[in-house]
């Protein structure tokens, strides 16, 4: 018996012209992992959503969707959420109570499952995936990698037979991604559960993969492994000119004439804190790429925050020479989204930037987004807002660029396209500063990288040697 | 609570402390006598101390103390009774009595907020939820989401300015009126976005799936747990019968007088011991069963006569650890 099964599905969203899925037909064995590949917006969500039902988009429904050999829809919610585990993409927005122990209750209590047998199955789910030293933990002081496993965990608590995840490593670090993995695959062989996981990177899964399937078109197709294989998370590297006269060594050598330097710099939250950046050093040259590498949580974010002026360090200085002409991308791109169509938002702030709607309409059409100018920032996909808030901060020419994780949820053509961009403003004189962990991107754009250890930086090299001679990364 | 201190009562069910401390400021609230009040005070302040911290007691202390010296201060001028003549200021008396009487009544308010900031550091969020009642199943999910909202919000309205502000490029940030308008509402597009996918991740795992939903308890009640509340019980009746003793006896005008026999004062000197103690003893690990042996008992059999296999380390030392 198949564990899924699509049998020439067709789907269109309500309100929309055209349809996301056209004729798809696909079948995962009962106790695969599959892996489910395609580009941003190819409907890999949306194939996945239509096997839980109560969780399925609004829309035209066309073909048949079996989960386990039963149509879903004559399966009802109380057998779905028995038989049909789903992870989500953002570990954070998926948390519904405040503590590890009732986060994983949550489903079985849901479920109506006795108290005994509710302590039995978090207990035994709690051992498989190592979560007991933290289970009386709040959600909230949980790393990005132990919210993604306390996800998993309270998916597997239901005991599913059939689990689907919709990217979730997107949000992860190298590390954290490989140990998330690691469980799933534990998952998948020990417990017999059938997997099957949404993603546009692949490579990291192969090991674990037992067939590809993947979407075009609206149209499903089987793809060998091997030929996943060769879809390396590497990006097309993208030729530069940056001079190195002003690039690394030489803001090493001459802290002077750096774009942007952090002397001795420490910062804690709260007095009583513990210190998130210490003793760290950075500089960066004018007309520089420098990426900031390192795992999460090790104060990436917060060292882009305090170099922007908008966090004060307790201890040693930041200066930056262009303070006046900054930007900075947040980790969420809805922290800069405010205005009600993609085109407001792209003319905030064009008084500022000196630009007018021709240069929006041009960012538009670089975006791919040029029949979308009247539609809602948040009705984007999450990629596509992330690309939008990119170009927002570009159009206003800033000579420092701060950006926290820009590739996020990208697919590989848009990632290369971002390189791109910022390899043609670096041209332009921007410095460029990117904490980030795709190494992939950072080996297509970097001029030198930074890796951040124990609130410092440990080692600041050209992008070539740091690759070359690092055991990890 | 200070990080890595055990949590007083962590042994027993969250009833016993949350009865114990419940009656204590009940009773502390109504005994306004200047030996009760003394008493309470000093049993929440140490209580305070132990289960807070210095640096956090002092913190609270820094507006109590105040606050217990305006209202001594103030009675006399609400309150010109009594019948021992200190000072005039102007036409209005400063009677001794007067002056007890405020003191009380201003050290009774900072025991009562000493007792809450005490029993909300021992009474934490998981352990009060489990006190709901198992009709209102849903009750702790309501309030788990709400607890979360607001921190989540206020979280999200920093980044949004710090991003703003970073944006020096994007010129002037526009006046506060204006700022607040932006960050409310993107803060709002934001949440009911979140909702969405939340609301997806909740009815994905079951929710409004139509079984009565069944509630997973952290704590459990045992026979314990009912000793300690029928102890705790009694006490509490002790102590409410006594203060009602010396109360009624007690009289601040014209003069004080009626303090009553030093007994009745016994009960509630326990009382308002017992949280601190209780503090105290979860701070010393359990007496160690097996004194002078690193040896791990293996077992039921053997920790009832007390016999216990070498492990392997101890074998390769001739059993020492």
């Amino acid at each position: 018996m198949s564990a899924l099964e699509f049998d020439r599905v067709s789907f269109t969203y309500a309100g929309a012209s055209s349809p996301v899925l056209l004729g798809a037909s696909l079948e995962v064995p009962e106790g695969a992992f599959a892996l489910l590949v395609g580009a941003t917006g190819s409907g890999k969500s949306t194939l996945l959503r239509l096997a839980k039902p109560e969780i399925s988009p609004v829309g035209d429904l066309v073909g048949d969707v079996r989960a386990l050999g039963e149509s879903v829809r004559t399966l009802d919610p109380l057998a779905s959420a028995r038989a049909v585990g789903y992870v989500f993409q953002n570990p954070d927005a998926q948390m519904v109570c405040d503590t590890v122990w009732h986060e994983m209750a949550f489903g079985l209590e849901n479920l109506g499952v006795p108290e005994r047998e509710m302590r039995r199955r978090v207990a035994e789910c709690c051992n498989f995936l190592g979560i007991e030293p933290w289970f009386r933990m709040r959600t909230a002081e949980l790393s990005g990698g132990q919210r993604q496993v306390l996800a998993l965990a309270s998916a597997l608590v239901m005991r599913p037979r059939v689990l689907l995840l919709d990217e979730p490593t997107s949000m992860l670090d190298p590390l954290a991604e490989k140990n998330f993995l690691a469980l799933l695959f534990r998952a998948n062989r020990e417990l017999g559960i059938t997997v099957v996981v949404a993603t546009h990177t692949p490579a990291p899964m192969l090991d674990y993969a037992t067939c590809a399937l993947a979407l075009e078109g609206g149209a499903a197709r089987g793809v060998p492994l091997a030929e996943l294989a060769s879809w390396s998370h590497d990006i097309a590297c993208v030729s530069g000119t940056f001079d190195p006269r002003f690039g690394a060594e030489s803001a090493r050598n001459s802290r002077s004439h750096a774009a942007i330097a952090a002397d001795d710099v420490w910062y804690r939250y709260g007095r009583d804190g513990r210190w998130v950046l210490r003793e760290l050093d950075l500089a960066a040259g004018e007309g520089e790429v420098r990426a900031i590498v390192g795992s999460n949580g090790c104060g990436k974010s917060t060292l882009l925050t305090v170099l922007a002026g908008m966090l004060r360090p307790a201890r040693g200085r930041v200066r930056n020479a262009a303070a006046a002409s900054q930007a900075l991308l947040p980790q969420s791109p809805k922290a800069l989204l405010s205005r009600e169509t993609v085109i407001d938002e792209l003319m905030e702030w064009s008084r500022a930037g000196g630009y007018g709607r021709a240069e929006a309409g041009a960012a538009l059409g670089r975006l791919g987004l040029a029949g979308a100018a009247e539609r809602h920032p948040y009705d984007l996909s999450g990629g596509q807002q992330q690309l939008l808030a990119l170009e927002k901060l570009l159009l206003v020419r800033p000579r420092l660029l701060l950006l926290d994780e820009p590739t996020k949820g990208l697919d590989r053509a848009a990632r290369e396209r971002v390189a791109r961009r910022l390899i043609s403003t670096r041209d332009e004189g921007t410095t460029i500063l990117v904490a980030t962990h795709d190494t992939g991107f950072v080996r297509a754009v970097a001029d030198s990288v930074s890796l951040m250890f124990d609130g410092g930086v440990t080692v600041t090299e050209p992008t070539d040697e740091f690759f070359a001679n690092s055991w990890l990364w | 609570m200070a990080p890595g201190r055990p949590i007083p009562f962590g042994s027993l069910h969250a009833v016993v402390p949350a009865t114990l401390l419940a009656g204590t400021t009940l009773l502390s609230m109504l005994a306004v006598q200047p030996v009760h009040v003394v008493l309470s005070l000093v049993g929440a302040l140490s209580f305070s101390l132990l289960v807070r911290g210095v640096r956090a007691t002092a913190r609270g202390l820094a507006w109590q103390l105040p606050l217990l010296a305006l209202v001594c201060l103030a009675n006399p001028f609400f309150s010109a009774s009594g019948s021992t003549l200190l000072l005039k200021v102007g036409p209005r008396s400063v009677y001794a009595e007067s002056l007890a009487c405020g003191a009380t009544m201003g050290a009774l308010m900072v025991a009562v907020v000493l007792w809450f900031e005490g029993a909300a550091t021992v009474l934490t969020q998981d352990r009060l939820l489990a006190l709901s009642p198992g009709r209102a199943r849903s009750l702790p999910v309501v309030v788990s989401m709400a607890s979360q909202l607001v921190p989540q919000m206020l979280g999200r309205a920093r980044t949004v300015r710090a991003t703003l502000g970073a944006c020096t490029a994007a010129g002037e940030r526009g006046g506060l009126r204006d700022q607040l308008v932006r960050t409310s509402t993107m803060l709002l597009s934001w949440s009911l976005e979140d909702s969405v996918e939340r609301a997806d991740a909740m009815r994905a795992r079951g929710w409004e799936s139509g079984m009565s939903r069944t509630c997973y308890r952290l704590e459990r009640f045992r026979g314990r747990d009912a000793a300690a509340l029928a102890g705790i019980a009694g006490l509490l009746a002790l102590c409410a019968a006594c203060a009602w003793t010396t109360c009624a006896s007690w009289r601040f005008y014209p003069t004080m007088s009626g303090i009553g026999p030093w007994w009745a004062y016994l009960p509630w000197t326990v009382l308002v011991a017992l949280p601190g103690l209780a503090s105290v003893v979860d701070r010393f690990p359990a007496v160690d069963r097996f004194p002078g042996s690193n040896c791990q008992p293996v077992g039921v059999d053997s920790l009832t006569r007390g016999i216990c296999q070498p492990r392997a380390d101890c074998q390769r030392n001739g059993g020492r650890p």
